[in-house]
């Protein structure tokens, strides 16, 4: 296994390379496949696997330097469309597992994007829908449940603070009454602090992260709209119906990776640092 | 009317517009009664957010049976905030 340095390095190259090739892109292949796409539709379905491919290929590059390693499980249900997919989100790094892992979906992307000169263009070819606030962001993402697509949503509107429980925001669960669209939740694990939310790419953890991924049992519509109260309560409800399924899922995912540890002494002891 | 009377008369529908609008916070949010209190802020106190106060604004709209347009509620931070903004309409409403 690589030893910190090296990994701190990587980890460096790896951003590096995500900023320049994801410019690059941004003025080549993205404009290219909107040139000769005959429609916006066509553009963005277009436009959305290219985005896959990308990321996949950047989580194989960072999985290939050694950077971190990662279990996927129940990946299926991710391709029935017109899901409101929810996860939770510790790492930078979430975005781009799920994106690459999903086939057709829609997401609420940080609306500083769209100031951005070079990636403006792609993430509204993609049909992504910028972070605003309120009542606005929520009709927006209905809209594109409402068309029959996925949509991929981080509750907690940003990433989460590490030792802190689970701050996630009502919008989601506001999103799944105004679209009426099933509930699937991802639970998204790394086994050691990495690319946090505050701390600097450069604070590589001890040992290489490992991720785990896993996506959960759909909450059909029925479920919640069935409830007879307003939606300020059922909204109330589905929250935090999906901060216990995170915190569950996060919980046992440690404490299996824990039991690990214990049986490799040293290892355990550099994690603690 | 004499002054003092009329500053009873305001005092009291004052605590009767509070109760109401506490009966409709505790009921829309499911909020514990004794957090719901004059000074408590909606936003950090109450967690309420910028889609529940659109919810609030349309219930109040029913207790007060007056057209109530957000812009009204743009400087509301405090239950205090709401009742004032509630009696404010319940005036325009007697004085039309």
């Amino acid at each position: 296994m690589l030893d910190r340095g090296s990994r701190r390095f990587g980890t460096g190259l790896s951003f590096v390379t995500f900023g320049v090739g994801g410019t690059l892109l941004s003025v080549t292949l993205f404009p290219f496949l909107r040139l000769i796409s005959p429609d916006r539709m066509i553009a963005q379905r277009r436009i959305n696997s290219a985005m896959r491919r990308v990321m996949g290929l950047f989580i194989w590059f960072m999985r290939s330097l050694g950077l971190l390693t990662y279990e996927l499980h129940g990946l299926e249900r991710l391709a029935r469309p017109g899901q409101l997919i929810v996860a939770n989100h510790p790492t930078l790094i979430d975005v781009v597992f799920l994106v690459w892992l999903t086939p057709d979906a829609g997401c609420v992307v940080k609306r500083a994007l769209w100031r951005n000169p070079a990636l403006r263009w792609p993430v509204i070819w993609a049909g992504y829908i910028p972070n605003t606030e309120g009542a606005q962001l929520v009709q927006d993402c209905a809209r594109v449940l409402k068309g029959g697509r996925s949509l991929l949503v981080f509750p907690e509107g940003t990433r989460s603070v590490p030792g802190k429980p689970l701050a996630l925001k009502r919008g989601a669960a506001q999103v799944a009454l105004a679209s009426g669209a099933d509930v699937l939740p991802v639970t998204i694990v790394c086994d050691v602090p990495f690319l946090t939310k505050g701390s600097h790419w450069y604070r590589v953890p001890a040992r290489r992260p490992h991720f785990t991924i896993t996506v959960g049992q759909p909450i059909p519509a029925g479920r919640y709209m069935g409830e007879n109260q307003p939606n300020s309560i059922v909204a109330r409800h589905l929250t935090t119906q999906l901060a216990a399924h995170f915190s569950r899922g996060i919980e046992s995912v440690l404490r299996a990776s824990a039991g690990v540890l214990v049986t490799n002494p040293p290892e355990a002891h550099s994690a603690s640092l | 009317m004499a002054p003092a009377f009329q500053q009873l008369e305001s005092m009291r529908s004052e605590q009767e517009i509070f109760g109401q609008v506490r009966r409709v916070l505790i009921d829309l949010f499911e909020l514990p009664p004794e957090k719901v209190v004059l000074d408590a802020n909606l936003y950090t106190d109450l967690d309420i957010d910028s889609l529940d106060a659109i919810d609030l604004i349309l219930e109040l709209k029913q207790i007060t049976g007056r057209k109530v347009q957000p812009e009204q509620f743009r400087h509301v931070r405090t239950v205090g905030d709401v009742v004032v903004a509630v009696r404010d309409l319940m005036q325009d409403e007697t004085a039309a």
